[in-house]
């Protein structure tokens, strides 16, 4: 009978564990890594370059998911994401390759405008109850207008351009090729290492500080949360301002990739973010999910880019089986939650 | 309530501040020469100025029109919107411009305002991409798939005939990156070339780099690079960098603007960049005939340069 008991126990147990988003998550990575090893393009798959290139071109988006994963627990959505990296990218441009500032100062003046812009988003939606999809809409329209002003719709490059018309030529900046490099003998890029760091920062605001208790209330029950003291604006507010802190900090990533500050770069990169957050199970509804499983998401979407590109799959099947697996990695993940 | 209100005041002050910015950049910005000294006014419509090749194109134009004091020259980007850049021309003809220059998003939504405007009277250059009928006045443009042609020559006589290529290819449901997709192939049939990997990279960089790392992680041996725009080779450079391999092959592109082709070959990253002319100069050059009541062309097809290591000192030389 006791034996019975605990079997049932332990079976529970098992359940639960398979039915958690963890688990789910892992059984979609798992997946794709087969899809991998079966379509392995002559052993390309099989060459631990092509994992360390798969996570440098994800990170990026990586980065953008750890912001969003905050905000989406708090039952908000960032979409201004994507601008907020190309005005960033061309602000840490024009301070380091044109206006020659040392990155010491280049980059936490980046940083700090990145959170400014966030603020002011969860300023909208907090402070004048603008809903948080309607308030970062303008945001992203707003910040892309930024990034174009202050470059004046040219691409800040090495190429500087004089007064007379005439082109300028400047070396690229030692933190660009730094952010740009690979360490630990070439076999992880450093976008990966900020990305890593990003996803520690989050855990630890999520899961170890007060504001991420405070946030996981609010998405959970914003009315709940107030009654029971949590100061639900600012707490808005900081979500958003860390979800613009990361987009500055992936916009001077992308810069350091690219070598130069795109004003169109990050266009469309919101709904990538978004993607890799709820394939790794959290929900968009708020209250639920983690940073860990947005961990997955991001590999999961990277290996699926890369298994379809070492193939070369043409782009209209490519987007098609893109479309086609994202739904089934989150219906998989609807059936684990109910 | 009160805070609405103030929100709503600041932003409409902001707006009018914004819009009282632009018309006043616009006297100073836009215009050829002197307000009181201009002759004729030309109204410029670009579909969208989020491609730094359109930027150029507007400057070109800017500049050319800045030798000559009788032109004044209105800006309008219809941000890449058919239906915005139709009612840019609409108000240009009922503003009553002199000339219009129009470089359209797309041939069929924009052809009845272009025709309207040619019948109103107004004479209008159509710049890099054309609208359907024979309701204008000059075409201005460049060739591709002769570009691409001469890029596939070009490729095959440095390889010496046989190499293996990959070709990362521009948006592929546009008509650029088709031609540049078949001029190539046509320049390069009867080789030893092979192409071992293509790929669509959508003209952006950051996708360029991508399927450029799943080519080399696939391919020990690659000789050569060719891709449909400049940021594309770029970014293949930037992936073979990475991986230590940028010594083993050479990269091509397309666009050779200043600030990218050019100044990529300069550097010593492209072997060699072709240009895609804007027309910018030879647009306000017919202008200023068509204006004069001389007779131009119905087409004119822009010659391009090539521009590589040896010759970028000498600013590149001209393709037949």
């Amino acid at each position: 009978m006791n034996a019975d008991k605990t079997a049932v126990a332990v079976k529970d147990r098992i359940d639960r564990i398979l039915r958690s988003p963890a688990a789910r998550a892992l059984a979609s990575l798992a997946a794709v890594v087969l899809l991998g090893v079966i379509f392995n393009a002559d052993g390309a798959f099989f060459k631990w370059g092509t994992h360390r290139d798969m996570l440098r071109q994800v990170s990026v988006f990586g980065i953008l998911g750890c912001g969003m994963t905050v905000v989406i627990i708090a039952a908000g959505i960032d979409l201004s994401v994507g601008s907020l990296l190309g005005v960033s990218s061309v602000l840490f441009s024009m301070l380091t390759i044109h206006s020659g500032v040392s990155p010491w100062l280049a980059i936490p003046a980046t940083l700090a405008v990145g959170a400014a812009f966030g603020a002011a988003s969860g300023a909208l939606s907090a402070r004048w109850s603008i809903q948080p999809f309607i308030a970062t809409l303008a945001m992203m329209v707003f910040a892309r207008g930024v990034a174009k002003l202050i470059s004046g719709g040219q691409k800040i490059s090495t190429a500087v351009q004089q007064a007379d018309g005439s082109y300028r030529y400047v070396d690229v900046p030692a933190v660009f090729e730094f952010i740009n490099s690979s360490v630990l003998g070439g076999n992880i890029t450093v976008v990966t290492l900020l990305f890593l760091l990003c996803v520690i920062v989050t855990w630890i605001v999520l899961d170890r500080l007060r504001p991420g208790r405070w946030i996981y209330a609010i998405g959970g029950n914003e009315e709940a949360a107030r009654l029971s003291g949590v100061p639900v604006r600012s707490v808005k507010v900081f979500a958003y301002a860390l979800s613009g802190l990361f987009c500055a900090l992936a916009g001077i990533c992308q810069a350091a990739q690219e070598q130069q500050g795109d004003p169109e770069a990050g266009m469309t990169y919101e709904l990538t973010a978004i993607a890799i957050v709820v394939i790794g199970g959290t929900s968009l509804r708020g209250g639920t999910g983690g940073i860990w499983l947005t961990l997955l998401g991001t590999v999961i979407i990277g290996y699926l880019e890369k298994v379809l590109s070492i193939n070369a799959v043409g782009e209209a099947s490519r987007l098609m089986l893109t479309g086609a697996i994202i739904v089934l990695a989150v219906l998989f993940q609807k059936r684990g939650g109910s | 309530m009160s805070v609405l209100k103030s929100l709503m005041i600041s932003v409409s002050i902001m707006l009018a501040a914004v819009l009282a910015g632009c018309s006043g950049a616009g006297e100073n910005r836009d215009e050829g020469g002197e307000a009181a000294g201009a002759k004729w006014v030309i109204g410029m419509s670009q579909c969208n100025l989020g491609e730094p090749w359109r930027v150029q194109m507007n400057a070109d134009i800017r500049r050319a029109a800045g030798e000559h004091p009788e032109l004044k020259v209105v800006f309008k980007d219809a941000q890449n919107d058919n239906l915005r850049q139709r009612a840019h021309v609409e108000e240009y003809v009922s503003s009553g411009v002199d000339l219009l220059i129009i470089s359209p998003k797309e041939a069929a939504p924009l052809t009845p305002p272009v025709h309207e405007a040619f019948r109103a009277g107004i004479p209008v250059i159509v710049l890099d991409r054309r609208v359907l009928g024979e309701d204008y006045t000059c075409f201005i443009g460049a060739d591709n798939r002769k570009i691409g042609k001469a890029a596939g020559v070009w490729i095959a006589e440095r390889l010496g005939g046989r190499g293996k290529v990959v070709e990362l290819k521009g948006l592929m449901t546009s008509t650029p990156g088709q031609d540049r997709h078949t001029g190539f192939r046509e320049g390069i049939a009867d080789t030893g070339i092979e192409i071992i990997f293509e790929a669509d990279m959508q003209w952006l960089e950051p996708e360029a780099r991508g399927e450029m790392e799943s080519a080399l992680a696939r391919f020990d041996r690659i000789d050569l690079v060719y891709a449909h725009n400049d940021p594309g080779a770029h970014g293949a450079w930037l992936a073979a960098k990475a991986a230590g391999r940028e010594r083993e092959m050479v990269f091509v592109g397309i666009d050779g603007l200043p600030q990218e082709g050019q100044a990529y070959v300069r550097q010593g990253i492209l072997a060699a960049s072709f240009e895609y002319p804007t027309g910018g100069r030879e647009a306000i050059e017919t202008a200023l005939k068509i204006l004069a009541g001389e007779q131009t062309p119905k087409e004119i097809t822009l010659r391009s340069k090539v521009y590589t290591r040896e010759n970028i000192d000498s600013d590149g030389q001209w393709l037949d």
